[in-house]
């Protein structure tokens, strides 16, 4: 009689999200007219060149590889309730590893071989930007959404000093690393102009819905983001977890960097910054935290983005608003959560679909053993 | 003993001396055949219920009987699917809590709302629809007297988080009261406070009918219910099955009303050579009937669990206010070896003040050892430190001779240690994961649930369905969230999760907390049956009656020590209850 009886459940959250995308999509074209522009043309031509070109489809499923991957990380932090702000700069770090490590063996070592040994290097260079906040979280209870933050402007500074002096390729004036020549990127997909690394970013995902679905990892993580009290209550070693959490999502960071520099730039430039980690966050909180549905929703924004550029110039809108109308989604997703947390009878299982809820409050210090041992305390401050 | 009377006729107001003011013409409240359906668990099926003023209105009914999804509907936070609501003779739509307060209807939780860093008074004005800038002095005023006037000593300046759950749920009822409420809901509000403060708020419910409030009252605590109501009405699987009108419950037949009520809330299909009533009587604890554990299960006995429990509250000595006693031969722990030893046990509470002092403890197998005393004495965390939870910051634990101090909680549950938290909502459950889940939470690494890595859900899923059945735990299915069960159901299952366990040792802190007479006649009985059959039991109880009904020995925690190990049989509720109040030490220091 309700809601719930004409739509299958399973899809009900996921209505949430599209109401969202459509009241941004609505409230983007008003800040258009109030800019002079034509929203039904604009939108028109956004529709019509991103979905309707070859071009534009290509190019968003080239974007869609890097967003699968970084978002399939961020999605294991937020399931356990971990809140990994860094993801930009993770990605940074792992670009760079990536670059210099595949410029140095590109040619000495068979190509397939040069792809594992950069995206290994991105994903090491992603973990160890992750590991600082990890441990000074897990050891400390510093907050990581202050520690990952800080961390994407350390990266910035660090990769762009990198660029320019050490492993700066001495040939060329700008500051980057040394060209990988074209061809020995990554191959595009048999007769298409997309590069593997789409299968790489599907393969993660899919993955990452396995972790969930079938391991005891993944079942962890989700009780630790649910209730961290519950988690220790039932002897899951929560130190160990969060560390989990935080540096797989920063390796597949850094495995987002290594695909792009792979498979689209060939080369890593200092402030190279493509900001995937904002749009990572509208998408996983648009696909509800649930693993499979990340890949409509890269799909989405990857032509947002896309079909965004290719309106922009011609129509001489702003290249900014597609990320202003993420934003928006953002903001009428979280409005529309709230009217439907009013309107379901959830009444005392406060914490369905909310995502993270600890994140505001890291653990006091620890007593007892350190990181790696499952620790026996009791969290402070019960209600 | 078949009950002779039949269930009471609706009363309609018979006449209370009083109150028959203006107001009294008609019930402030009358809910006509509501219904509320969650998926395929219908929750209240047709329910009406008249409130009057000044009254005191119990609505009892066993877990999962509907009662606080009623009350959720009468305090807008679920919408009916059918039926009416008229408030003071006018059909209303309760839109939302905010609303149902405005139309004068307060609810208080028994999860509070309050805000534990803000001051008393500005809780109360917190939320009013007075603007940003409240008037703070003037409400100070004007709580002042309304804090005197509810026996609480306190300025209203004082924060929230200084004041103990008793005061805090006082300040509750005003900050509603303030709102222009009248009438106030209370969903089992009395299971969180002491023996004390439920006499006191048993007397400000009285003073509150006096001044023409209609009173809910949910409880599961039938003394209560019966020291207070003026109206008791009856929920069963979402019905209302009976109502008992003031000229019942006021009058002199009131004593023979409790078997009525009761027969009413459970059904009356009980054997009924069982039904014996006034008298002492043993119950049978073969461990024949033993809960089944997974490696040496027999097909689930749902029917050798009903009689059992129906033979269990069949005597029903709580509410019957009488200490019948279980009878067992007292010598048997004396016998048993030692399982368990604290040796000189120092730990920091939650807040880091020290919460267990120098303690020691030898536990036996084959005992259920009970600990009381006045909440924050030290029992939770005890608790917690024989489950592994807790670190202790000095002394030892041994388990079998082998030392197992601060190896943790992980550690604990593998080597047989057991822990059902009293905070079932918090920590014991995670409520937006499936009842199969949470079944599964506390054995996840291991078999047969999981072979370390990967999940075996099909495993998962048949126990989660095995302790439903076992347990008559009431859920649409093991997929739905457990959060969604009536609070006695999540109880339920967090016992039964432990108990499949086959702990050697299981530590309870209050686990008959939220549930009907008859299911906490089963746990206990439970409990006990464990302990025949040579695990050991800690039993952490603020019920004196059900420590005293099955412990070998009873503790006394005062100020994180154990001022007191007695035999049952040497010692009695009053001795108890002073040595709980800090009362002089007793000779019966436990060896060390
Ligand atoms: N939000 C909900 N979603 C699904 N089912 C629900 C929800 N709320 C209640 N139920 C179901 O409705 C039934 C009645 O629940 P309710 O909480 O009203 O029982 P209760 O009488 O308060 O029990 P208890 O004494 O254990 O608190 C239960 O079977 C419960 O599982
Ligand atoms: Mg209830």
């Amino acid at each position: 009689m309700t809601r719930g009886a004409l739509v299958p459940s399973r899809f009900a959250p996921v209505l949430t999200s599209l109401a969202a995308i459509v009241a941004a999509m609505i409230l983007g074209g008003v800040f258009l007219a109030m800019r002079g522009k034509d929203p039904l043309a604009a939108y028109g031509m956004l529709f019509s060149r991103g979905l309707g070109t070859s071009y534009g489809i290509t190019e968003t499923l080239i974007r869609m590889a890097p967003l699968l991957i970084v978002s399939a990380g961020l999605l294991i932090s937020l399931r356990a309730g971990v809140w990994n702000i860094g993801i930009d700069g993770q990605l940074m770090v792992g670009a760079l590893f990536a670059g210099v490590v595949a410029s140095a063996v590109a040619g000495q070592i068979a190509n397939p071989l040069m792809w594992l040994a950069a995206a290994l290097a991105g994903m090491g260079g992603g973990l160890l930007w992750a590991l600082v906040p990890a441990i000074l979280r897990v050891r400390w209870g510093l907050n990581e959404i202050i520690t990952t933050l800080m961390m994407n402007y350390v990266a910035l500074n660090v990769t762009s000093w990198l660029v320019k002096g050490p492993v700066k390729d001495p040939n060329v004036v700008p500051p980057q690393t040394r060209l990988i020549p074209q061809e020995m990127r990554l191959p595009d997909i048999a007769g298409s102009g997309v590069h593997i690394g789409l299968l790489v970013g599907l393969v993660v995902v899919l993955l990452v819905s396995v972790l969930f679905r079938n391991t005891v990892v993944g079942f962890m993580l989700d009780i630790l983001g649910r209730n961290r009290q519950a988690a220790i209550h039932a002897g899951m070693p929560v130190n160990r977890l969060t560390l989990v959490a935080l540096l797989a999502s920063g390796a597949l960071a850094g495995l987002a960097g290594a695909n792009d520099i792979l498979g689209v730039k060939g080369l890593f430039q200092g402030n190279w910054n493509p900001g995937y980690g904002f749009a990572a966050f509208a998408l996983v909180y648009l696909a509800r935290l649930h693993s499979l549905w990340i890949i409509p929703f890269a799909y989405f924004l990857s032509f947002l983005a896309i079909g965004g550029e290719m309106m922009a110039r011609p129509l001489g809108i702003p290249t900014y608003f597609v990320e202003m109308l993420e934003g928006l989604m953002l903001l009428c997703f979280a409005v529309a959560t709230y009217f439907e947390r009013i309107r379901s009878p959830f009444g005392r299982a406060e914490e369905i679909e909310t995502g993270p809820a600890t994140a505001g409050e890291p653990p006091g210090p620890l007593v007892g053993d350190p990181v790696f041992e499952p620790v026996a305390r009791s969290a402070g401050g019960r209600p | 003993m078949a009950n002779p009377h039949p269930p009471a006729p609706l009363s309609r107001r018979a006449g209370r001396g009083g109150n028959e003011e203006p107001i009294d013409r008609g019930p402030i409240i009358a809910m006509r055949d509501i219904s509320k359906r969650f998926g395929p668990a219908l929750a209240n099926d047709h329910i009406s219920l008249d409130l009057w003023p000044g009254e005191v209105h119990a609505v009892l009914g066993e877990n999962g009987a509907g009662k606080t999804t009623l009350m959720n509907v009468l305090a807008g936070m679920y919408q009916p699917d059918a039926g009416t609501i008229r408030i003071a003779g006018e059909e209303v739509q309760i839109a939302s809590p905010a609303d149902a307060l405005r139309r004068g209807i307060g609810t208080v939780y028994q999860h509070f709302t309050l805000v534990p860093n803000l001051s008393i008074v500005e809780n109360v004005v917190l939320g009013d629809e007075g603007g940003f800038l409240p008037d703070l002095s003037a409400a100070d005023a004007k709580l002042t007297a309304m804090l005197a006037d509810f026996g609480l000593d306190v300025s209203p300046r004082t924060e929230i988080r200084n004041l103990a759950l008793g005061q805090r749920q006082r300040v509750e009822i005003i900050k509603v009261l303030l709102r222009g409420s009248r009438v106030l809901v209370l969903d089992e509000p009395t299971s969180v406070l002491t023996p004390g403060e439920v006499t006191a708020l048993l007397d400000l419910l009285r003073h509150l009918r006096d001044q023409g409030v209609a009173v809910v009252l949910i409880t599961h605590k039938l003394g209560e219910a019966l020291a207070v109501s003026d109206r008791v009405t009856i929920l069963r699987n979402g019905r209302n099955v009976g109502e008992f009108g003031p000229d019942v419950m006021t009058g002199a037949a009131k004593e023979s009303v409790r078997d009525r009520i009761v027969e009413q809330m459970f059904g009356a299909t009980q054997p009924t050579e069982t039904r014996h009533h006034g008298a002492q009587q043993s119950i049978d604890v073969s461990p024949g009937v033993a809960i089944k554990h997974p490696g040496h299960s027999e097909p689930a006995g749902e029917e050798s669990r009903h009689s059992r429990t129906d033979a269990a509250f069949s005597r029903d000595s709580s509410f019957l206010g009488m200490t019948t006693s279980l009878r067992r031969s007292p010598s048997r722990a004396e016998s048993g070896t030692t399982l368990l030893s604290l040796r000189g046990i120092s730990t920091l509470g939650d807040r880091g003040a020290p919460a267990l002092q120098d303690l020691s403890l030898d536990l036996h197998r084959g005992e259920v050892f009970g600990i009381a005393g006045v909440d924050g004495n030290g029992q939770k965390e005890l608790g917690e430190v024989i489950a592994g939870q807790r670190a202790v910051s000095s002394g030892q634990i041994f388990l079998d001779g082998a030392e197992i101090t601060n190896r943790g909680l992980g550690t604990a549950t593998r080597l047989g240690i057991g822990y059902v938290t009293d905070d079932r909502l918090h920590e014991g459950s995670v409520a937006a994961s499936s009842v199969t889940d949470n079944v599964a939470l506390k054995a996840i690494g291991r078999q047969p649930f999981s072979n370390g890595f990967w999940l075996n859900r099909r495993a998962m899923d048949e126990e989660a369905r095995r302790l439903i059945v076992e347990f008559g735990v009431k859920t649409p299915g093991p997929e739905t969230a457990i959060g969604m069960l009536s609070g006695g159901n999540i109880q339920k299952l967090l016992l039964a999760r432990e108990l499949a366990l086959a702990p050697k040792l299981l530590v309870c802190n209050k686990p008959t907390t939220g549930l009907d007479l008859r299911t906490a006649r089963f746990v206990v009985q439970t409990l006990r049956e464990q302990a025949d059959a040579g695990k050991v039991v800690v039993l952490i109880s603020s019920e004196l009656d059900e420590l005293m009904e099955i412990s070998d020995r009873i503790g006394v925690m005062y100020n994180g020590q154990l001022v007191a190990v007695m035999p049952r049989g040497e010692t009695d509720l009053e001795t108890l209850g002073n040595l709980m109040l800090g009362g002089a030490r007793r000779a019966f220091k436990v060896p060390a």
